[in-house]
């Protein structure tokens, strides 16, 4: 139980100094920012935002009109005469004379058009609304019914518009069996008064900010009955509004764990730490212990709020464990406060981007997999999910988590801590002293299977970017990107265990070191894939991506991979560190041509 | 104060940030910014405004009709954007699972004049960007069917509003107001959100790294290293801004006046960036300070964007070129308030400067 209570004992120390510096002068001031806070939501949500008013110019001969029209901040409504107002024309971005609406052709006056058609269907809304008889003015009601559709991921292989494929005269008839469907009632299940009560909150407020409002309040059960006018199509982009409340709190803690990290090495209070027995995995878990507890705290505390499951816990996990894991690692790399800000921005929009985009596509493909958050959406939809699903998308963060707590474990020494030498270079020997100088091809060997899980993000994040584009356009620029990461994680090794000396490099080392570069390359990636991939390596994307030579032997793949990373090497050798980049280049066209002329084969 | 000074501290500030290459990864940022701009324009458009996703498909979308008869069914084989299969309901939703269907609806037999509204139901996929796109063009028929049984009913109906002859819907534009009223100000403001953290950084480095005796002991005064990292951050800020408007440009969108813009911002940006050199002198410690100022970013902008004519209005308006000469005062008013904050800070470091120096 030593262990732990040593965790204990530096995560007691890391909270009482984070109090001692935040706290007493920090305290008051935040109590009255927390205050003016909220007096300033309030503000907003009283007098409204005033970003675009005042944005189009807009006449019109009708008073009572132009009085209707001006209650829109977006418009600078003036009244006058018909005639002042057509020798003016070019002067204002529409005109609306005798009733009739007139705009010039520029882009403002078309986006003006558009405003104005909106606000005046919420202007015939507001009128209808108030019909003694509503069913005159309202006389059609949508029930939208929504039908979940577990595309497998086969289906896309011939491209993503389904639905679009069918032109004959012949109805589509479904493969599978028939489950025979009761039609719905003709009777709408709601009395007139309650539907016009729906009605008049829907037009009385901002459609735009109640888009994502509405997805915090429970909604009333007939709001499924909408008139045309309502029927704003269902958006699967209101559910990640709602998961950005969980990532945000997430993001601010890791800041201050960064914080925490780097303001041991400047002020080198770290030392007395290090000079400890303690192992270096010990004071970093105790240094990360109140982080996770706070994240944990915060995210309970938004689930309660928002009456969800605890289970979403489950995927914000790892999540938790990622940002945690990269922060000591931002913080230990470094050298000055404003590299530490720009380092920080940078890892967030791109931890953004992999955790955001991929569920946009929830519950359309699985794809969406790829991020854990498409688990937090599911899991308030109410769809859950699956153990296997759980499995398949916080794998790849779990393990690299763990991958980057190990560099930074191995790291945390004075030697590392208090170096201020340039950023790359700091890495280069950070990734350097993860690897054995001893045992340089064990070591080799086993840092190309832990690579694997980083490629694989990387892959998975271009999936999701080029999945939205044309067809043959997204296999030429998947099969290229994927071709280039894999080669620049494979250079990776060699080249930071040898960067020094590989001029001088005796030739049946380059080799050796290729090879077990090769054998651990293509272990981890056949590892992977048996593991749990298999839904995605299916597809057309995924033989791109992960090649599944079936017909194959396994030494194709290991020749490939073992030519480019000696295509780099020798690169390097012949022409100096300088020649690393075209080198991975030339490695990457070579890799690229191997799985074109496969996967040709495969589309043949 | 020694104008030589304060630009030999700006000068150090910036080949700093040069040296440690931190600017690469702000421009690599952009870069990337740049990649996901044609996924965000679409994405974050449609967040904005869903109905501008529907120019971006010209399919004809098959789509099933179940049930009676109606004029319903005659505007749909009219339109374009469907191809229209008379189906019953049970085959028809197993088809809409299969993806082979955009949309199934069910019309009952309720009659167009009936005392009670004709209750249709409509089955589309859950979730869907597809879904998203009929979903719209669907509003269209509908709407139009809804006409004819307003029409049939049209006896009932007391009040009828002002009626307005709309030019023909412009499908194709939809990114204008988005660009322009939140894009712009959002780009053009954010290397001030930028160089206002990086003076937090620059002046609690100085105290955390235990520099600042050295600095003080030389010809340097303390204002005069205050002015010069300050001076340091508000020149990055119009030229971010102004690269900004520039890529815009090369992207096919032009802003007017783009010379008052930069200048607002930049001046409006100093109010920032003085406010957290004042907050980064207080504390002298980088967490606390950036607390304290992300926190009182948010309340200022809040409390701007609920003004009418702000700057962030001001910007939106002069990029369109609806603004007169109001973007002139708001520069002179901004102006006044920076003059006013920079003589405050003035003071502040002056005093902190007498200290330190009675310290060392």
């Amino acid at each position: 139980m030593g262990i732990f209570s040593d965790i204990f004992t530096i995560a007691r120390w890391e909270v009482k100094k984070s109090f001692s510096t935040m706290g007493r002068n920090v305290l008051p001031l935040a109590v009255i920012l927390f205050i003016l806070l909220i007096l300033a939501t309030g503000f907003v949500a009283r007098s409204g935002m005033h970003l675009q008013d005042g944005m189009y110019l807009i006449a019109t001969d009708d008073r009572e009109l132009g009085n209707i029209l001006a209650s829109d901040g977006r418009f600078m409504v003036f009244i006058g005469d018909a005639s002042t107002i057509e020798s003016e024309i070019s002067a204002f971005d529409l005109i609306i004379v005798n009733r009739t609406v007139s705009q010039p052709t520029t882009d403002r006056g078309r986006a003006a058009a558009k405003t104005l058609s909106r606000d005046y269907s919420q202007y015939v809304a507001s009128v209808y609304s108030r019909e003694p008889d509503l069913f005159a003015a309202y006389p059609l009601w949508i029930d939208l019914q929504y039908v979940k559709s577990e595309l497998d991921f086969q289906a896309t292989q011939s491209g993503q518009y389904i639905s679009v494929r069918q032109r004959s005269a012949e109805p589509p008839l479904p493969q599978g069996p028939v489950v025979q469907v009761t039609p719905p009632p003709a009777v709408i299940p709601y009395s007139a008064d309650d539907l016009r009560k729906n009605l008049q909150q829907d037009t009385g407020k901002n459609d735009q900010i109640a888009r994502y409002t509405n997805l915090f309040t429970q909604q009333p059960s007939y709001s499924s009955f909408k008139t045309p006018d309502q029927l704003s199509p269902s958006l699967p982009f209101d559910s990640i509004i709602f998961v950005f409340v969980f990532i945000f709190p997430l993001y601010f803690t890791s800041q201050f764990f960064m914080m925490s990290i780097m303001n041991e090495r400047i002020e080198r209070k770290g030392e007395i730490l290090l000079s400890s027995p303690l192992h270096p995995l010990v004071i970093i878990a105790g240094k990360m212990l109140p982080y996770l507890a706070g994240m944990l705290i915060t995210s309970v505390g938004v689930i309660l709020a928002a009456r969800a499951s605890l289970l979403i816990l489950l995927p914000l996990l790892p999540v938790i464990l990622f940002f945690l894991a990269s922060a000591l690692l931002i913080g230990m790399l470094s050298r000055s406060f404003k590299e530490l800000s720009f380092i920080s921005i940078f890892f967030s929009t791109i931890a953004t981007s992999y955790l955001f985009f991929p569920s946009i596509f929830a519950n359309v493909h699985v794809v969406s997999l790829v991020s854990p958050l498409t688990l937090i959406i599911l899991q308030l939809q109410g769809t859950g999910f699956s153990a296997a699903d759980y499995l398949y998308s916080t794998s790849l963060f779990y393990l690299t988590s763990g991958v980057l707590l190990y560099i930074g474990a191995v790291n945390f020494n004075a030697e590392r801590l208090f170096d201020l030498r340039p950023f790359l270079p700091r890495l280069r020997e950070f990734i350097t002293s993860s690897l054995s100088r001893v045992h340089p091809y064990r070591s080799l060997f086993l840092a190309n299977i832990f690579l694997i899980p980083f490629v694989f993000m990387l892959q998975m994040m271009a999936l999701v970017l080029f999945f939205n584009l044309p067809m043959p356009l997204s296999l030429v620029l998947l099969i290229a990107f994927a071709a280039f990461v894999e080669e620049l994680a494979k250079s990776i090794g060699v080249y930071s265990l040898f960067a020094g000396e590989i001029t001088s490099l005796p030739l049946p080392t380059i080799l050796l070191a290729s090879a077990a570069t090769a054998l651990g390359f293509l272990l981890g990636e056949k590892l992977f894939l048996l593991a749990m991939l298999s839904q995605i390596t299916d597809s057309v994307f995924g033989s791109i991506l992960f090649l599944q030579q079936g017909a194959l032997l396994l030494w194709m793949p290991l020749l490939l991979h073992f030519a480019g990373v000696l295509i780099v090497t020798l690169t390097i050798r012949a022409g100096g560190r300088r020649w690393y980049f075209p080198g991975v280049l030339a490695a990457t066209v070579v890799h690229s041509l191997y799985n074109l002329y496969f996967i040709l084969g495969a589309v043949r | 104060m020694n104008g030589r000074n304060i630009w030999i501290m700006a000068r150090k500030e910036l080949s700093g940030i040069n040296y440690e290459k931190t600017i690469i990864f702000a421009i690599l940022l952009q870069l990337f910014v740049a990649m996901f701009s044609s996924f965000l324009m679409v994405g974050l458009t449609s967040m904005y405004d869903p109905s501008s996703v529907s120019q971006y498909s010209r399919f004809r979308y098959s789509i099933a009709y179940s049930g009676t008869n109606s004029t319903l069914l005659d505007r749909l084989l009219e339109s374009d954007d469907f191809t229209v299969y008379s189906m019953g309901l049970s085959p028809a939703l197993e088809s809409l699972k299969e993806r082979k269907l955009a949309a199934v609806i069910f019309v009952p037999d309720t009659p167009p004049d009936s005392k009670d509204p004709v209750q249709i139901t409509l089955y589309t996929l859950q979730n869907d960007l597809q879904a998203t796109v009929v979903g719209v063009k669907l509003k269209d028929v509908f709407l139009g069917f809804e006409d004819d049984l307003r029409t049939a009913r049209a006896s009932r109906i007391t009040e009828q509003p002002i009626e307005v002859q709309l030019p023909p819907a412009a499908r194709t534009e939809g990114f204008y107001e988005f660009v322009f009223g939140l894009l712009i100000p959002l780009l053009v403001f954010m290397p001030a959100i930028i160089s206002a953290s990086l003076i937090i950084d620059l002046i609690t480095e100085e105290y955390q790294h235990e520099t600042l005796e050295t600095l003080v002991s030389t010809p340097i005064t303390f204002p005069e290293m205050v002015w010069g990292k300050i001076l340091a951050c508000e020149i990055l800020v119009p030229a971010q801004a102004g690269v900004w408007l520039i890529l815009l440009a090369l992207n096919g969108i032009r802003i007017e006046n783009p010379v008052p813009i930069l200048f607002l911002v930049s001046v409006a940006s100093l109010i920032l960036i003085l406010l957290s050199a004042l907050t980064a002198l207080h504390y002298r410690e980088r967490t606390a300070a950036q607390f304290i100022y992300s926190t009182a970013l948010v309340v200022v902008i809040l409390l701007v964007v609920s003004v009418p004519d702000n700057p962030l209005n001001l910007i939106v308006r002069a990029s369109v070129g609806n603004a007169g000469l109001e973007i002139y005062g708001a520069i002179l008013l901004v102006s006044a308030v920076a003059a006013a904050l920079g003589y405050a800070t003035h003071l502040y470091a002056r005093r902190i400067g007498r200290l330190a120096q009675g310290s060392v």
